[in-house]
């Protein structure tokens, strides 16, 4: 096997999806922790593009990198502390234990047992097009896409009313009690 | 391009699951004109809908005979399995919103978006029920339980409701997480997310087969949380106690029965390939959610506490009959003895909790088993119900919970034979069982035996809701068998 150009991409964006998820857990400071988290949204869009899917890449980038990771930061900056330490959390050796010992077998399986590989078929050159019809096509995904859709009505719902303030519960919420 | 036919589509099938939630985006709008005050309107209206399916539900009940058809071209499936659990959903959806109707009003947090968001997270649990393709029944499981981590906080600026939605969300979005890992790793082992292609797939070969294992294993932990099962339980107590008690109510009985529906179709339909691995994991699973339930619910002060742990036992012992259906010749018995024990595990909780909410007072106290002293003398009749639904959730004759119990028992010791590990589960039950009997009789005897002035307000909706579950525990638990038919004509099947 001779390395060729695309291998050399393929492992620095790995390193940054990786090496950004480790940056992210180790870092107390979490504006830190939140930059090492775009690192490695940004590393996974690179995969995508290695796999010939810049649909997903470019959703990737403006959804995960540019959306995602300003809601994340503007949380950070709106916690009580930024700047300062967080301390060690507890039962910090038995989380490590555990995750080690997830890591490991799940590695062990994905290694050894991952026999069937073959070569993915030629990326059609419309696959944008396919992906669009595939969501409104009862034949395909139709079912998943309207499930979505009613999903993030209800996630609308609840965010408008968990940041609402003028709950209107004091007067006519009691004239609620009569018509029993 | 084939063009789809309406035979492939099938909406006729998922009529019930139509009408929720068309219905409910209806409702959204309406609700707008509804002033506020006078929300009871939303929820009559919502209960209106529910009807409606539920009328569409028998209808198809009664047209397609137990036969199974897909939607949708093999994305859901609708056969006698997810018939009979849509019908719990829709009656647990009801009963939710009856318990709710008196409760949110006296509480000061009544809202139209309550009933709207309680329709949506049951929609999401009819869709489990049906969902014949792994991103179907993600999906599904995130729009149950959203609008739950929603209903869970729906009492801020209250502490510990805010509280146990914040809990209840983080811990669900990690399970979730472990879900989908599991997901992508069966896919990653068989190249499909349809039940039926994975069935395939792993009746094939080796390599995709521990690929896939791996995957069933990480499934079985974001199913593990939403059933509440022990080493995945720690949140029950907090969330239980925490939010508002119908929204325990109808948690505790609908997303576990919406978890156990999506856990058995893919389990059964689509890995009895994995049977030995999967039935093992399960009656493990099953006897660590018993012991610990029924050993920690004793220590229990508070009764919404105490249900909690006595909701994580009963989720074992469901456990109990999936870890009996390893084997596709037992799995049809054990399978109607998993629903069949929701069915009655449905009636009797939702009817505790009812009695709970009667005791319950404005400012939130009133939880504690004291608070039931004296029940006994000032409102004979409510003890006497409440006494039914402990004997019930003991497991105690003339209740439906014996009948449960005695079903689920008779499939582990069927499927037992040559299998140590069931045959252990199901002794484990039935010692349990009988530790569940301190804690369920002592508040019993608290209500009957020591003085006190227990504050009850019994509206109407309330006490309608409480009849209906009382007369079901009571008929399920006399004369069973025309619904346990019922049960086990409802297949669980692979089409597609």
């Amino acid at each position: 096997m001779s390395l060729t150009p695309l291998h050399a991409i393929f492992a620095l964006m790995s390193l940054f999806t990786v090496g950004g998820a480790v940056g992210v857990v180790l870092n107390r400071n979490l504006i830190y922790a939140a930059m090492y988290l775009v690192l490695s949204l940004f590393g996974i869009a690179g995969l995508f593009i290695l796999l010939e899917a810049p649909f997903l890449a470019a959703v990737q980038i403006l959804v995960y990198v540019g959306a995602i990771s300003v809601l994340i930061t503007i949380t950070v900056m709106v916690t009580r502390c930024v700047f300062c330490k967080e301390p060690p959390p507890r039962q910090l050796t038995l989380v490590a234990v555990m995750a080690a010992l997830v890591m490991v077998t799940l590695g062990f399986v994905i290694m050894t047992r991952f026999g069937g590989l073959t070569p993915a078929a030629d990326v059609p050159a419309d696959s944008i097009e396919q992906l669009g019809v595939a969501f409104v096509n009862p034949q395909a995904y139709l079912v998943p896409f309207e499930v979505a859709s009613i999903l993030l009505l209800g996630a609308l719902i609840g965010a408008i009313f968990i940041a609402r303030d003028d709950l209107p519960r004091d007067e006519e919420a009691v004239g609620g009690d009569d018509h029993a | 391009m084939n063009l789809p036919t309406l035979e492939s589509i099938n909406l006729l099938a998922v009529l019930p699951v139509l009408i929720v939630f068309g219905w409910t985006l209806v409702l959204l709008v309406i609700d707008l004109f509804i002033p506020s005050g006078r929300k009871y309107w939303t929820a009559w209206l919502g209960i209106l809908g529910l009807l409606g399916a539920a009328v569409a539900l028998a209808v198809r009940f009664i047209d397609a005979r137990g036969a199974a058809v897909t939607a949708f071209d093999g994305m859901l499936t609708v056969d006698g399995f997810s018939l009979f659990l849509q019908a719990i959903f829709i009656l647990t959806a009801v009963i939710g919103i009856l318990l709710a109707l008196d409760f949110l009003p006296r509480h000061k947090i009544e809202r139209g978006e309550y009933y709207i968001l309680l329709l949506f997270t049951t929609g999401g649990m009819m869709i489990m029920s049906m969902a014949a393709d792994l991103i179907v029944v993600f999906l599904a499981l995130e729009l149950l339980s959203i609008p739950l981590y929603i209903l869970t906080g729906f009492a801020r600026p209250r502490a510990d409701s805010e509280e146990a939605a914040m809990k209840y969300f983080l811990l669900g979005a990690f399970a979730s997480g472990f879900l989908v890992f599991g997901i992508a790793l069966t896919y990653g082992g068989t190249g499909t997310t349809s039940l039926v292609g994975v069935f395939n797939q792993l009746a094939e070969g080796e390599p995709s087969r521990d690929l896939a294992l791996v995957g069933m294993a990480l499934i079985l932990v974001g199913f593990g949380f939403k059933v509440a099962a022990v080493p995945f339980h720690m949140w029950t107590p907090d969330v239980y106690q925490g939010a508002p008690t119908p929204v325990t109510a109808f948690m505790s009985v609908g997303a576990k029965a919406g978890g156990f529906a999506a856990l058995m179709r893919i389990l059964i339909v689509a890995m009895p390939a994995v049977g030995e691995a999967w039935g093992m994991l399960v009656a493990i699973l099953a006897m660590l959610t018993m012991i610990l339930g029924n050993v920690v619910a004793i220590a229990q002060r508070n009764i919404k506490r105490m249900l909690a742990y006595s909701s994580i036992a009963h989720a074992g012992y469901i456990l109990v009959a999936v870890s009996a259906a390893q084997r596709p010749e037992d799995a049809p018995l054990a399978v109607s003895a998993a629903i069949f024990y929701l069915l009655t595990y449905a009636f009797t909780n939702l009817g505790a909790f009812g009695v709970v909410l009667a005791v319950e007072r404005e400012d939130g106290s009133g939880n504690l088993l004291e608070d039931f002293a004296g029940l006994g003398r000032s409102k004979p009749v409510l003890a006497a119900i409440m006494t039914l639904f402990m004997l019930s959730l003991t497991g105690m004759p003339v209740s439906a919970g014996l009948v449960g119990k005695f079903f689920v028992f008779q499939a582990a010791i069927n499927a037992s034979v040559g299998n140590p590990w069931i045959l252990a589960a199901a002794i484990v039950g039935i010692v349990t069982s009988v530790i569940s009997a301190f804690y369920y009789i002592r508040i019993i005897l608290i209500m009957y035996m020591q003085e006190g002035e227990p504050q009850v307000v019994l509206k109407p909706a309330l006490t309608v809701a409480l009849a209906l579950t009382a007369l079901a525990t009571l008929i399920l638990g006399i004369i069973p068998a025309p619904v346990f038919q019922l049960a086990k004509d409802a297949l669980l099947t692979l089409v597609g």
